[in-house]
């Protein structure tokens, strides 16, 4: 409604101006005189810098920058007098209820109006004429709160309206080059299709004239667009070289104002919101009572470990530093068939030596050819050189380049399997222990057993490896303590027979010992060398046959029996000596079973009572062999089969005794065998003969020796397996010497036997062309035990 | 109802090959990170039997891999890692793209996938024999990174963990007495140990800087030295847990600092003591430290046992004999009969050889290198090894005046004598200077060259030292790893033992001139000669072409070649020869009937050829007729076995051509010593 009202004022304008604005005067009281004759300075001011005088341009921009620094002081009061109106009369509330106004207030003092409110109004004509000259589409008036307020006037939509500044007549031929309209009298034509003709111009005499007296804002130049000489102010001269130096083209303009902050910047008094306070902003977060919760589980569970500065935790860890043992549980796995190791290289030759002999050197030619020979195509990457000291040595350049080339035929180059032809024949020579995974084997005499007269026949060390037993020529048996050499026990067999063998009975909870003298075996529980309980044992042992013996119907098919089961006689029994078997011929060798059960007898000159097996609780011997084949040498029992050996002179016979049949008849190829020993595991067996020679046969092999040796310049006399898991061996021969060997068996059939020669143990003398007689192992321990013809018998360790 | 028709390609070699590039796309990685993956779990390519079977018919030059490997590696774990680190990287570079380089500090710090290989150690060495097997590249590799200087892809702490680990081994090498052999080649120096009856063979690079140069990829390099670390380094463990010693030793920085190596580290454990036990149990140690004496007390202890044992029971003079005779090693046993097997025994026990320096207090000299020797000398059982202050740390002694030393090595030329006389004439009352040789030998002192140590632990005993006197010309160094072969030259046997027979004749009278075998330029020479030797040209010629066959790579063309110049040449040859011979003798009988006629002097005949022309014709004619009887063998066998038996025959001729040439040398040698 407002503006309309105006703009009919301002028709009315035109034609009776003082009516109108009386009946102003009426609704607005006077005020608005003041605004008025206010504004008519600001429009004049404003007339000033359209006319643009040079002189008067520095008084307008002080005064500009005076109105700016007020306007802010303005603002300050503008609010208080807001404040006061609030207090103030009721009908200019009112007026402000009823005119929508700006809120924005302008930059006029308010005092003024006061001044201004009494003032004539005498001059109103003239300014308004003026007015509506000069500043025709806009009326000032007062708003609500007394500022002034420009209204403008409503736009008349007509033609032309929206460009009031468009040049009255223009060129309307666009952009082209003026020169096409040079032969012609006009240079265009305006807009509504008339020609827009050329300037007339002066004569040379003018041009001349122009010239000389240049007027004010001559360029030079011929605007384009009417044809006329372009003429600029100059302040526009000022702006255009202001633009070409690159500076800001106006005066006084502040590319970096400061920034007023106009929201931030006061303290409200009232919100901005009188919502209520959420009630989420005064109850906890389950949300994030959830998320403290799992850290404090966290931090309980050892999860998240308390702040640690960087540098201590890099100290006690360091992964590079392997800490445990990767192969602890290590088990060989089959090599894929498809896998290829990558090859070694080859080890260096003379000629790669820094002072390899001088017909390695190459000569001239040979460095020549290398020379030119390609990099690639080169046989080997380096020419021999001769250094006569170490020191003249350089570093070899290529070294870096050849081991990552080696990197990369190790993952780069693919492998394949050559068959090779010419094979090294050392390749294929088993590799040997070396010698201290031989270890340990006797080396040392440790103690010598002296005590018998003549030669010491037989020997044998207890089960439980704390004595040692010996027979000898003089018909004793005695017991010695192993450790110390003290005789502890001693009992006289017979006074014209010597004993030929002395064996323990296997079993630690026993302590029994067989002894051949002659025809008899003694089975003896040595007194007061054991504990009561052990005693007794042995004893019942013995003794639990009498009763079946007698029990038995003797000799009922009138044969002569195979042994008499007998008391030796109170003296001896006093000694401990307790049974005495005798059979027909005399005893050479006694092997007892491994449970102890039974026991092996063999006299080389019974025919066929040759070989006696006796069992212990039934106080029974039986004949298994009615005809033998050959002189029986030594018979014994399998370590875990129920297999029986039997060698003769010449062959070894394998009898199978459950099923009562002969299995494998090995032949050794020597003339005379004199002793025999199982390997523990079974399968391998070695052989002593007379004739010098030690053979090991391997059972599943073959029934020739699988190895040969013959290191005795005498007769072997014994021969013996470690028992007790040590991969050892030892014989005894006549030159008075022990030799001892490393025989290793290894489980699978694939891998033949092992032997390694290690020692050679002197000690023992010869005695009328006898050396050692016997020999054995401790149970455990890598020590040996022989018996020497020279009445003494030694533990080696 | 006939069999179903097989699909082509869908079994056998066509699947069981997968190309590269399929590989990698199978598996989702990178072509870097395949690389390292084959490189950790050492997968490498396959060679098809039949590779148009498996490329259907294409023949490019592509690499192929097992599939099966290839699924293999779809289960490893490090293929998440090398995820995680990609996608670590692309964060790294985000923050890096946005300016925040404290996070991308953060992220690499707390984020970066560590990568174990533990796994892959014990998957590709089942058992650790498996590991020391193939110690051999891990080694070389791992002393050369040691020796080197740190690079962009091999950071500093890899380095620093090569030489910690390289010494870490010597050390067990040291204290176990496992090292055998060594050898100064050109480009390093070799060693080889045994442990637990593997040989490992490795070589040391000499202590200079190292050129770097061209298309080397150290981040290859790098992969291999992680893989290889990680190997060493449990192996380590196994080796010092299985002898004892607590694994890692402890270190000491400040001497690492001055140049200890070997002497910064502190072997503990209960196997120290016996170990001195058991090597060296009679040296008074100099070092005074509680090994020794607990040494010494252990020999007290066994020396009062013994004695006890000897109150307990009276001896005799033949036990007193023993006594002496006794030793802990093995015995060497000897056949007595012809009929029997013949055993082998292992040579000397590895506590001889390990105590071979034992008894001897070494000082080395400023010039020598001081970090192999100290190794050697050590693993030889040597405890005392001393050495000027400027080598570094860890020295037993330091003053080279010191009376106990009793060996000096020496690597410098011998200074004018009269200096030392003077010297030697003041006597001991001069003041006694620090640095003594080359001005005043240590009477009673023995001086040696570095290559003596080599050369004797190499023989297993101590060699005359005088041989190698600083300033004397050495012996030859020979590499022991060579094995005399069959037909191959062998420098420490005389050359009359292995030449062939009139050999020597041959070259008798041409020394001067060079081997014929060395080919087109003694052509010329012969040329010469051609008026006298006749026939003989001829062969030599076919020598020069079978000779320069041999230098081509492909045995199959030599093959074919020998064949093709055996068969064609041979024939026509024969017949020329006969025929030569043939109107040779006419020639002669024409003359002389012409002489006859003429009534002058029958001409002597064509001047009777020297010996050493002789031999060679003699020596040619031997060629021929074993080449004409080998011909007519060849005939007879199947092309199968003849192409093999060219194949054997082609490596033999290689071998005594080069055998022959480097006798030529040795003749000329020989020759060019005696005439001088």
């Amino acid at each position: 409604m407002v503006p309309q009202k105006s703009r009919k004022r301002k028709a009315e304008v035109a034609k009776a101006p003082t009516p109108e604005f009386e009946s102003e005067d009426e609704l607005e009281n006077g005020e608005l005189d003041g605004i008025l004759s206010q504004s008519d300075d600001e429009s004049i001011d404003s007339d000033d810098e359209l006319t643009g005088s040079g002189e008067e341009e520095d008084e307008t921009d002080e005064s500009e920058l005076d109105e700016e620094d007020v306007s802010e002081d303005d603002e300050e009061d503008i609010r208080e007098q807001m404040r006061n109106l609030k207090t103030s009369s009721e009908p200019i509330l009112r007026r402000k209820k009823s005119k929508t106004s700006d809120t924005i207030p302008n930059g006029t003092e308010e005092p003024a109006n006061d001044e201004n409110g009494t003032s004539s109004t005498l001059g109103d004509a003239d300014t308004e004429e003026r007015f509506g000259s000069l500043t025709s589409n806009y009326t000032v008036t007062t708003d609500a709160n007394g500022n002034e307020r420009y209204i403008y006037k409503e736009i008349d939509p007509v033609y032309d309206s929206d460009d009031s500044d468009a040049p009255a007549t223009t060129n309307t031929i666009g952009n082209i080059p003026l020169s096409f309209y040079d032969s012609y009298p006009h240079i265009g034509y305006d807009i509504d299709g008339k020609k827009v003709m050329r300037p007339a111009k002066g004569d040379a005499l003018d041009s001349l004239l122009d010239s000389i007296d240049i007027p004010k804002g001559w360029t030079g130049l011929t605007d384009p667009a009417t044809g006329k000489p372009l003429e600029l102010s100059r302040e526009e001269l000022e702006v255009l070289k202001k633009l070409t130096r690159n500076e800001l083209p106006e005066e006084g303009y502040d590319p970096y104002p400061q920034m007023v902050e106009y929201f931030s910047s006061k303290t409200e008094i009232m919100p901005l919101s009188s919502a209520p306070e959420p009630k989420r902003r005064f109850i906890p977060s389950k949300h994030e009572a959830k998320r403290v919760m799992k850290i404090v589980k966290a931090i309980k569970e050892g999860r998240i470990q308390p702040y640690r500065p960087p540098g201590e935790r890099v100290e006690d860890t360091d992964p590079d530093v392997k800490r445990y043992d990767i192969w602890a549980d290590e088990a060989p796995r089959p090599d894929n068939v498809h896998h290829i190791p990558a090859p070694k290289l080859p080890p260096p030759g003379y000629e790669e030596s820094y002072h390899p002999p001088p017909e390695y050197l190459p000569d001239k030619d040979e460095k020549e050819t290398w020379d030119k020979t390609d990099e690639e195509d080169r046989e080997r990457d380096y020419l021999p050189k001769d250094h006569d000291a170490l020191r003249k040595v350089p570093g070899y350049d290529k070294f870096v380049k050849e081991k990552f080339e080696r990197c990369l035929d190790l993952y780069l180059a693919p492998r394949v399997r050559r068959r090779k032809l010419d094979i090294d024949p050392e390749s294929l020579l088993p590799k040997l222990p070396s010698p201290d995974e031989l270890r340990p084997f006797p080396s040392t005499c440790a103690t010598i057993f002296r005590g018998h007269e003549g030669r010491v026949r037989s020997l044998a060390v207890d089960p439980r490896g704390i004595f040692l037993a010996s027979g000898g020529d003089d018909g004793f048996v005695r017991i010695w303590e192993l450790m110390t050499g003290r005789q502890i026990w001693s009992a006289r067999l017979s006074t014209e027979d010597a004993v030929d063998t002395v064996r323990w009975r296997p079993g630690r909870d026993t302590c029994i010992v067989g002894a051949g003298a002659g025809e008899s075996v003694y089975l003896i529980v040595p007194f007061a060398i054991m504990s009561p309980e052990t005693e007794d044992a042995s004893r019942e042992i013995l003794d639990a046959g009498w009763g079946y013996a007698a029990s038995r119907p003797t000799a009922t098919d009138g044969k002569e029996p195979a042994a008499k089961w007998a008391r030796p006689g109170t003296k001896l029994e006093d000694k401990g000596v307790l049974v005495k078997v005798t059979v027909r011929s005399a005893v050479k060798v006694i092997n007892w079973h491994r449970r102890g059960e039974y026991f092996a007898t063999t006299s080389p000159r019974g025919q066929s009572s040759a070989v006696a097996i006796h069992t212990l609780s039934k106080h029974l011997t039986q004949l298994p062999f009615r005809r033998l084949k050959g002189m029986a040498q030594v018979a014994l029992f399998h370590p875990s089969k129920p297999v029986f050996f039997v060698a003769t002179k010449n062959t070894i016979r394998s009898y199978d005794l459950s099923r009562q049949e002969l299995l494998q008849i090995l032949q050794p190829g020597a003339k005379w065998i004199s002793s025999v020993d199982v390997h523990p595991g079974g399968d391998n067996l070695i052989v002593g003969t007379y004739d010098r020679r030690l053979l090991w046969h391997d059972l599943d092999l073959s029934t020739k020796p699988y190895k040969t040796l013959r290191y005795h310049q005498q007769a072997i006399r014994a021969v013996r397996f470690h028992q007790g898991g040590l991969p050892l061996f030892a014989d005894a021969s006549d030159d008075g010497s022990l030799q001892i060997f490393h025989g290793k068996v290894v489980g699978d059939l694939m891998e033949n036997a092992t032997i390694v020669p290690l020692k050679v143990l002197r000690g023992h003398q010869v005695k009328s062309r006898l050396g050692v007689m016997d020999i054995d192992w401790h149970t455990r321990e890598p020590w040996c035990v022989s018996a020497g013809a020279d009445g003494t018998s030694r533990l080696w360790c | 109802m006939g069999a179903r028709l097989k699909k082509k390609g869908t079994t056998g070699a066509a699947t069981n090959y997968i190309t590269r590039t399929r590989a990698v796309r199978k598996l989702q990685i990178s072509l870097p990170d395949f690389r390292r993956l084959c490189i950790f779990k050492g997968i490498y390519p396959r060679e098809p039997r039949n590779k148009k079977k498996v490329t259907k018919g294409a023949t490019p030059a592509t690499t192929f891999y097992y599939t099966k490997d290839i699924q293999y590696l779809l289960h490893e774990p490090l293929i998440a890692k090398f995820r995680e680190h990609k996608a670590l990287g692309k964060k790294i570079s985000r923050a890096l793209g946005r300016g925040e380089a404290g996070d991308a500090a953060r992220l690499e710090k707390t984020l970066k996938p560590k990568i174990a290989l533990d796994h892959i150690i014990k998957e590709r060495y089942p058992t650790f024999v498996d590991a020391l097997r193939d110690l051999d590249d891990a080694l070389s590799m791992l002393f050369l990174f040691a020796n080197l200087p740190s690079h962009t892809h091999i950071p500093s702490k890899t380095i620093e963990l090569c030489q910690r680990l390289c010494l870490e081994f010597e050390h067990y090498l040291i204290v176990s007495h496992s090292l055998r052999k060594s050898f100064l080649s050109i480009k390093g120096i070799y060693y080889q140990a045994t442990i637990q009856g593997q040989d490992i063979m490795w070589l040391v690079p000499y202590k200079f800087v190292q050129n770097v140069s061209g298309d080397i990829d150290f981040r290859i390099m790098g992969t291999f030295i992680e893989f290889y670390t990680t190997l060493l380094g449990f192996v380590n463990y196994r080796l010092y847990t299985s002898i004892g010693l607590v694994y890692p030793p402890k270190f000491n920085a400040a001497s690492d600092e001055a140049g200890g190596e070997l002497g910064a580290f502190t072997l503990e454990g209960r196997a120290v003591v016996t170990q001195e036990l058991n090597g060296q149990g009679r040296i008074e140690n100099g070092a005074v430290n509680e090994e020794a004496t607990a040494a010494a007390q252990a020999q007290a202890d066994k020396i009062a046992a013994q004695q006890s044992a000897d109150i307990a029971l009276p001896t005799d003079e033949a036990q007193t004999d023993m006594v002496e005779e006794v030793t802990d090693g093995i015995d060497t046993f000897e056949t007595t009969g012809a009929d029997a097997d013949i055993l082998p025994q292992p040579q000397a026990s590895s506590s001889e050889i390990a105590s071979l320096f034992a008894d001897y207090t070494f000082y080395l000299s400023r010039e020598t290198p001081r970090q192999p020797l100290e190794f050697i000398l050590k693993a030889f059982g040597c405890k005392r090894v001393g050495w000027d202050s400027i080598l570094g740390d860890g020295a037993y002694v330091t003053d080279e005046s010191d009376p106990l030393i009793t060996h000096q090595i020496v690597d410098r030329p011998q200074i004018a004598s009269e200096a030392t006389q003077s010297n030697n004439g003041e006597g001991v009352e001069a003041p006694v200077t620090k640095l003594l040789w080359p001005r005043a030998m240590v009477p009673g002192r023995t001086y040696v060259q570095p290559q003596w140590v080599w050369d004797c632990i190499n023989q297993a005993k101590l060699l005359r030292p005088d041989i190698y006197s600083p300033g004397a010309q050495l012996p030859p160094h020979l590499s022991p790893w060579v094995k005399p072969k069959k037909g191959a030259y062998d420098p420490t046997v005389p050359l009359e033992e292995q030449e062939r027979v009139g050999e020597a004749d041959e070259y008798d009278d041409d020394a001067d001139v060079p081997a014929p075998i060395e080919g087109a330029a003694d052509q010329s020479q012969e040329s010469d000669e051609d008026v006298i030797e006749g026939e003989s040209d001829e062969d030599d010629v076919d020598m020069d072409v079978a000779s320069d066959n041999s230098d081509s790579d492909s045995e199959d063309a030599f093959a074919a070649a020998a064949d093709a110049a055996a068969e064609s040449d041979f024939e026509g040859f024969e017949d020329e020869e006969s025929e030569d011979e043939a109107t040779k003798a006419q020639i002669q009988h024409q003359r002389e009937l012409e002489a006859e006629a003429a009534g002058l002097p029958a001409p002597a005949a064509p001047t009777p050829l020297s010996k050493a022309e002789a031999a060679r014709k003699k020596h040619a004619k031997k060629q021929r007729e074993e080449q004409e009887e080998e011909q007519r063998n060849k005939m007879m066998m199947s092309r199968k076995k003849r192409k093999t038996y060219e194949r054997m025959q082609y490596g033999n001729e290689k071998r005594s051509q080069e055998a022959e040439k480097i006798r030529a040398k040795k003749r000329k040698l020989e020759k060019g010593k005696q005439t001088s």
